[in-house]
């Protein structure tokens, strides 16, 4: 387990990747029953070989899980060391990236009836409220108190939605100069033990379950973002001490659904199809800039609304792990590549942990 | 054939429309578990019309049934330019018309086909239609399914990631066009006027306005055939004849045609041509006029779709706004870059060279002008041209000519600030007050009064300090880095501007002393805020710097070493101190390239003038030191 003591010990600041490759099982309609041909082997801990042709590809990451690895060694890889992070006043992000049917769900939450907080196969999320919890008890008893809250948001069609209160229209992205970008009007709800917080996510899941049907659309077409402000509170010497961290848990759309945004390749884009304005069009200029030398200039095409609210935990000042979920059905050869050249490229993206060290010398 | 009045034309005719009908508007309303019933309906339409098509007489004993029934030898495919063009059937002959009925009814196959995901039967539909269109020439009957099957073809192999193939389709279209353009001309018929009653065909302007349609399309799909080829210069030419195409014929909404046009501006000022990104943007900025007035803040809080509006609207002006700005600023940079001499002073011999060309450039640009295409229609035109004239597009030689580019920028700044306020844009507006400083940085280039440049650099300051205080690092780390390094450099610009000017006086006053240690120590201060960020939250410095803080943080330590050495102060311990300061920081830049050799690439001149000064700085410190001990 040489591997594994890397990823744990190592300080590095780029983001983290860990792929999972999930079990095959009938009828999910990815694989063909009967074809029970793999497209992948787990070569080490942290490589992984993809059967393609006329070479078989090798991949390597921080981590890579095989079929039958269990839900709280996902945790201790992935999620203990960002939510340690956070208790010490650092943001951290999670990610579920892959295909529908892929596994991101079960990882992330665990099988999908929901009262099951105590089952051995609950995921990432409430094993991760948990241990925040027991760190936050432990260091209560060091003159330290905390504030925790949280908020729950869907990003659907690049509109925003909040998932703790289903009455809302859609909301907008703000920035501000002390707490950076947020979401504004998002309703927050304080919580004091892990059972709260679960609470909360599993009544803002159900309303993501709710739209799904009255507005005719699937989950897996929408983001949604989970996100726990912590603020902590220490006196020492007179001076009190303030830290806020942020811990996101995102569960993206299907990655087979994110063809428009960077995967597409050369399509062109049909006018007819687009209603005759020629949208695209900026998207070739944009390409035309984007190549530029180094000269400053502006270009008007914002971000998309995920990667604004997620942007810093995207190369800028955070603390971050990407699950990458593959099926290792044959069928599913095409969509297992791309998320794997995904991941790899997330691996690139470099990244910063600072505390925020907010000095008050209030005496008291 | 069927005479046109026959009940047996009527029925076909009756058909085509409910095909249409079916597929663009029935088809919209399709269940998503039957995504493409109506189409599928369509599809049946269609092949019952081809039947009775191929069935009809087709009159003065001419063989083409025969003809048409031939599969050909090798498959039509289009790439060499001129190749494959018309020849055969006259496209009004009886048999042309027909093959051309045929040909139109392939292409709406093919393309519900394409529609309906299943590729290869339509490229077969299509490829069919280019055969038959290979016995008639071009005429106004039958040129705009020439240029559409094309279209279609080219959508289609770009697709699958074949853009060369794709790219073949699209130029022959192009060609096509443009002869037909020149040897006809008139308003050609439109595709589904194949079937309809002659009295009801569209008039000549309509014709004309769907035909150039589609030829717009054509550019359209060229730019992104190009731009996935990359060659760059040729998709940014597309874009440019698609625009302006879209503006002549009145086919664009403003607001997304202002962005594009303001967008395009960015990739000519990259190419540094000036009057081309300058006429993008003063269209940008007409076109986005046309798309009404902002509606008032009381009007939006009575109204969802008002306040969207109002957003949208002044949203899109900000951003065209920031687009100018960077227009003034490239332009005063680059004139700048042209003017400067070995050691970053205006270079009074160049700005005579510069002024000397400069008459006979105008002279050149005002002919390369007349050839580079330009937006406007009718109406716009001259508002587009009175734009244009209150900027300069040529490089700046003096203060005066800088100064009114800088005013023009500046203008820009303040109103792009309205819509992109600190409260809730803050990496927007922060990014602008960047532009501003760099603005007044390049301004104070041509500026030859020193006090007076010392002052547009205090704005500078003026403007950054107080964000930079308060941004949290938290979630802005790049930009308090910016900022930081920002602030230092200016604080030290502003100290080296004093030195010159004091050296000009004979003697330093306490009061120039004191103000230049401020300045000194205020560099120090901002480089070391950022030489602090690179540390690891528990203050440790790292034993490798990352690629994107090495040469930054390097050049820190260098000028907190100069910093040092240059301080002022007549007591003998305290320049003591500041000697071994900076001693200590040229030391670190030494000894880290020592320990990391492939870091000596980034910092060379940095790291020669460290090797220097640590091996003279001990001297001189000795020779204070040993002052120091004679005197006690």
């Amino acid at each position: 387990m040489q591997h594994q003591q890397i990823t744990h010990s190592g300080d590095s600041d780029s983001i983290k990747v860990f792929v999972r490759v999930r079990p095959l099982t009938q009828g999910t309609g990815l694989t063909t029953d009967g074809d029970q041909g793999l497209c992948l082997t787990v070569t080490s801990p942290n490589t992984i070989r993809l059967h393609s042709k006329p070479e078989p590809r090798t991949f390597t990451y921080d981590h890579v899980a095989d079929m039958d690895i269990t839900q709280d060694s996902v945790f201790s890889s992935v999620a203990k060391n960002i939510v340690e992070s956070c208790i010490n006043g650092y943001n951290g992000t999670i990610f579920a990236y892959g295909q529908t049917g892929s596994g991101k769900t079960f990882t992330m939450l665990g099988p999908s009836d929901f009262d099951n907080f105590t089952d051995d196969q609950r995921g990432v999320i409430p094993r991760s409220f948990e241990y925040l919890f027991f760190l936050i008890n432990r260091e209560s008893e060091n003159a330290k108190s905390f504030l925790c809250k949280c908020s729950f948001i869907e990003i659907y069609n690049e509109q925003i939605y909040d998932l703790l209160d289903s009455a809302s229209a859609s909301l907008f992205l703000r920035e501000n100069i002390k707490k950076g970008v947020f979401v504004e009007g998002a309703v927050e709800k304080f919580v004091t033990s892990a059972a709260e917080a679960y609470q909360v996510l599993s009544m803002g899941w159900r309303n993501r379950r709710v739209a799904s049907t009255s507005m005719n659309r699937e989950s897996s077409r929408s983001h949604a973002v989970f996100t726990m402000t912590l603020e902590s509170k220490e006196t020492a010497k007179e001076v009190v001490n303030i830290r806020t961290s942020q811990l996101n848990l995102v569960d993206l759309a299907g990655s087979e659904r994110q063809r428009d945004t960077h995967t597409e390749g050369s399509r062109l884009k049909e006018a007819s199809s687009i209603n005759r304005s020629l949208m695209c069009l900026g998207q070739v200029i944009m390409a035309l800039v984007d190549v530029s030398n180094g000269k400053s200039r502006h270009i008007c095409y914002r971000d998309s609304k995920l990667t604004f609210l997620l942007r810093d935990s995207l190369g800028g000042n955070a603390k971050t792990y990407i699950i990458a979920n593959v099926h290792p059905g044959s069928k599913c050869f095409g969509e297992t590549l791309s998320t794997l050249q995904f991941a790899q490229r997330a691996k690139l993206i470099k990244n910063k942990a600072m505390i925020n060290e907010d000095t008050q010398g209030n005496v008291r | 054939m069927a005479s046109p009045h026959s009940h047996e034309w009527r029925a076909v005719c009756d058909k085509f429309n409910t095909a249409q009908n079916l597929s663009e508007v029935e088809s919209r309303k399709d269940p998503e578990n039957d995504p493409f019933r109506s189409k599928y309906k369509a599809r049946e339409l269609l092949r019952e019309i081809y039947c009775t098509l191929k069935n009809f007489d087709v009159g003065e004993n001419e063989s083409v049934n025969d003809e048409a029934d031939q599969r050909p030898t090798e498959q039509p495919v289009d790439g060499g330019m001129e190749e494959g063009f018309g020849r055969g059937h006259c496209g009004d002959s009886p048999a042309g018309s027909r093959a051309a009925k045929l040909g139109a009814v392939e292409y709406y196959l093919g393309v519900n086909h394409v529609e309906t995901e299943e590729l290869s039967a339509g490229e077969e539909h299509l490829m069919n239609c280019m055969t038959l269109l290979e016995k008639c020439c071009i005429s106004p009957e039958n040129v705009s399914l020439f240029i559409q099957v094309r279209n279609q073809l080219g959508i289609l192999w770009a697709g699958r990631d074949e853009i060369e193939k794709a790219q073949g389709f699209l130029e022959t279209a192009e060609a096509m066009y443009i002869r037909y353009m020149k040897e006809d001309g008139q308003p050609p018929m439109d595709l589904t006027e194949f079937f309809v009653a002659e009295e009801e065909a569209l008039p000549q302007q309509e014709r004309t306005k769907r035909f150039e349609m589609a030829y717009t399309h054509t550019l359209y799909y060229l730019a992104q055939v190009y731009k996935n080829l990359e060659q760059y210069e040729k998709a940014g030419g597309y874009c440019h004849s698609t625009l302006q195409r879209q503006l002549k014929f009145n086919q664009f909404i403003p607001l997304e045609w202002a962005i594009n046009a303001a967008t395009l501006s960015q990739y000519y000022i990259t190419k540094t041509l000036y009057m081309e990104g300058r006429h993008c943007l003063s269209a940008a900025s007409v076109i986005a006029d046309l798309a009404g007035e902002v509606p008032s803040e009381a009007s939006a809080q009575e109204s969802e779709a008002e306040a969207e509006k109002r957003d949208q609207l002044r949203q899109k002006r900000a951003e065209i706004a920031r687009c100018w700005i960077k227009y003034c600023l490239n332009l005063l940079q680059d004139a700048k870059k042209l003017l400067e001499d070995n050691i970053g002073e205006l270079d009074m011999d160049r700005q005579a060279e510069l002024r000397a060309t400069r008459l006979q450039e105008e002279e050149e640009k005002e002919r390369g002008r007349k050839s580079a295409v330009l937006f406007g229609s009718s109406d716009t035109f001259d508002s587009i041209c009175g734009l244009e004239e209150k900027v300069s597009c040529v490089f700046p030689v003096d203060f005066e000519e800088a100064r009114c580019i800088f005013l023009v920028g500046q203008t820009y700044v303040n109103q792009a600030k309205e819509y992109f306020e600190m409260d809730g844009h803050v990496t927007d507006h922060i990014e602008i007050l960047q532009d501003h400083s760099a603005l007044f940085k390049a301004l104070a280039f041509f500026e030859e009064d020193l006090e007076r440049r010392c002052k547009m650099h205090k704005r500078r300051v003026d403007m950054m300090e107080p964000i930079c205080k308060d941004l949290n690092a938290q979630y802005y780390l790049l930009v308090c880095r910016q900022l930081q390094f920002e602030l230092a450099e200016t604080y030290y610009e502003m100290m080296d501007l004093k030195l010159a000017v004091a050296n000009k006086q004979n003697d330093l006053d306490a009061h120039t002393v004191k103000k230049f240690n401020h300045l000194c120590s205020s560099s120090t201060k901002f480089y070391q805020m950022f030489l602090d960020s690179v540390r690891s939250p528990e203050g440790k410095w790292p034993e490798k710097l990352e690629d994107e803080v090495l040469r930054p943080a390097l050049v820190a330590k260098f000028r907190v070493a100069r910093l040092h050495s240059r301080l002022i102060s007549s007591s003998k311990t305290v320049q003591l101190e500041n000697l071994n300061r900076a001693l200590e920081c040229y030391n670190f830049v030494v000894q880290y390239c020592k320990d990391n050799p492939e870091a000596k690439s980034a910092v060379e001149t940095e790291l020669e003038l460290s090797e220097e000064m640590v091996s003279l700085l001990p001297l001189k410190i000795n020779r204070i030191q040993a002052n120091l001990a004679s005197c006690n």
